[in-house]
């Protein structure tokens, strides 16, 4: 394994990986600047957008060290630059072990094995890039369908269009907690602790008007709900 | 109930800013045109990318495996994950619109990260999902997200071991509970103001959890459940008439 992370880990994979990474923050910021430009069409003052941009942040802080963290599992495996470039784009922890595992069984190899020849690396490799273009091709060719279907709807009756938002936002993250939620009294717990500190915080913060707190309320439930879980790992 | 009641006519009273006048329609075209142009240009630049790696070490380092086995690895990922390719863009897109669609699946983390920061934007300026400023509203939320997401990955890239080492091991057992966490406060936000559709959204997903269905197609089974039954709920209280 160890002859195989100094290729992984190699200068080129690196300059890849930091295209890669450009690519990503350049798009972030064609599209700030973009949002930026409509803001004022699509009734947005300049203080709202500063409040939108930092909630934004402040919200994809926890988010963030939460998919870092669970990478380092990844970085053993296949080095740390072809990580970077899998999950810097999109992908998953999940998926692009789940990705690299197949790769390797395919090349009849074992990650992490001692004997892992360099072949094998490259049949990973091309099973998490290739893998991974499949969102990407479904999304550069049918978001424009997608966005005329929803135009239409929304010509034709738009109060359609805000019940079908609220509602695939509902069933997406009703299906996601219970998936979780499942896992252990624990991941319950958290769960439902987080669920009633945003509901509590949302409605205090409608109730009082208090702006600031909507923006750090994610970040907040987010802390509670994981403290919580974590406690309740002495007791349950 | 009154706050469902409430919540709705809120929701159905005011989905668009006012009707848009000549200029304002002109510039939300633009607005689009804009997204579809850069949000295709940087996909199609990444996919090319994505290419790079894997032919540099076949063909530059010589360590070509064989396209009988790039085959069947292929394959046997397509197996489970090429279906999501195709369903979860169509799930995500209601709720990410046009630019955020774009931005989402170029940076990844998509229900983890980008729609909840997506959705504590539009809540933060206090705009109406499904209205053009929430639209806008969640693309500051999930560019800013991108850039501190990717900023945050190449920290940890480059000292990662490091401050893996120095971290308190609970700080490791607390991120455990994450998903959890990050999921449920999400629901929360969205149902504050309708509780009732959030316990609804909470039946079906316990119930399309424990169904006996292939298991990719949940997600959207259970999205696609969850409109049919919000509008249905909306048309018996006559909100969806034009």
């Amino acid at each position: 394994m160890g002859d195989i992370l100094q290729i992984a880990n190699s200068t080129v994979f690196w300059i890849f990986a930091f295209i890669v990474v450009a690519i990503v923050a350049f798009q972030a910021i064609i599209f700030l600047w973009i949002a930026s430009r409509s803001a004022g069409q699509a009734d947005m003052n300049p203080s709202e957008v500063r409040t939108a941009i930092r909630s934004g942040f402040i919200s994809s802080i926890g988010p963030s060290f939460g998919i870092a963290i669970i990478l380092i599992s990844l970085i053993a495996l296949i080095g740390s630059p072809i990580t970077l470039m899998r999950i810097g784009i999109i992908g998953s922890a999940a998926t692009e072990s789940s990705a690299a595992s197949i790769g390797a069984s395919a090349f009849g190899a074992e990650l992490g094995a001692d004997n892992f020849p360099i072949e094998a690396l490259a049949a990973v490799m091309w099973t998490m890039f290739l893998g991974g273009t499949g969102w990407l091709i479904v999304t550069m060719l049918f978001t424009k369908s997608l966005g005329r279907t929803q135009q239409k709807i929304q010509k034709h009756n738009p109060k359609i269009m805000a019940g079908v938002s609220l509602a695939a936002m509902l069933g997406a993250f009703a299906y996601l907690a219970s998936q979780q939620m499942i896992t252990s009294m624990n991941h319950a717990v958290a769960g439902i602790i987080s669920v009633a500190a945003m509901i509590l915080m949302m409605k205090y913060a409608d109730h009082r008007n208090i702006s600031w707190l909507k923006e750090w309320a994610l970040g907040f439930a987010l802390l509670i709900g994981m403290t919580t879980g974590y406690l309740t790992t002495f007791i349950l | 109930m009154s706050n469902a009641a409430e919540q709705t006519q809120v929701v159905l009273n005011n989905p668009m800013p006012e009707t848009p006048g000549i200029a304002g329609s002109s510039s939300m075209e633009l607005f689009y045109r804009r997204s579809h142009f850069w949000g295709r240009l940087t996909l199609f630049v990444i996919i090319l990318m994505s290419l790079v790696p894997p032919l540099y070490i076949s063909f530059v380092m010589d360590a070509h495996p064989g396209w009988g086995v790039i085959g069947t690895g292929l394959v046997g990922y397509a197996s489970f994950i090429g279906i999501m390719w195709i369903l979860e863009p169509i799930t995500y897109y209601p709720t990410l619109g046009v630019a955020g669609t774009y931005l989402a699946f170029l940076t990844g983390n998509i229900a983890n990260m980008c729609l909840p920061c997506s959705s504590a934007a539009q809540k933060a300026v206090g705009a109406e999902p499904g209205s053009e400023k929430a639209e806008v509203a969640g693309v500051f939320g999930i560019a800013v997200a991108s850039l501190t997401n990717i900023i945050i990955l190449v920290i940890m890239i480059l000292g990662g071991t490091y401050i893996i080492s120095v971290l308190p091991p609970f700080v490791e057992s607390m991120f455990g509970f994450i998903l959890p966490s990050i999921f449920g406060a999400v629901l929360g936000q969205f149902a504050y103001r309708t509780p009732k559709y959030g316990i609804i959204a909470l039946i079906i997903g316990m119930a399309v959890l424990f169904a006996p269905i292939f298991s990719l197609i949940k997600i959207p089974i259970c999205v696609a459940l969850t409109i049919a039954v919000v509008l249905f709920m909306e048309k018996q209280k006559g909100n969806l008439n034009g």
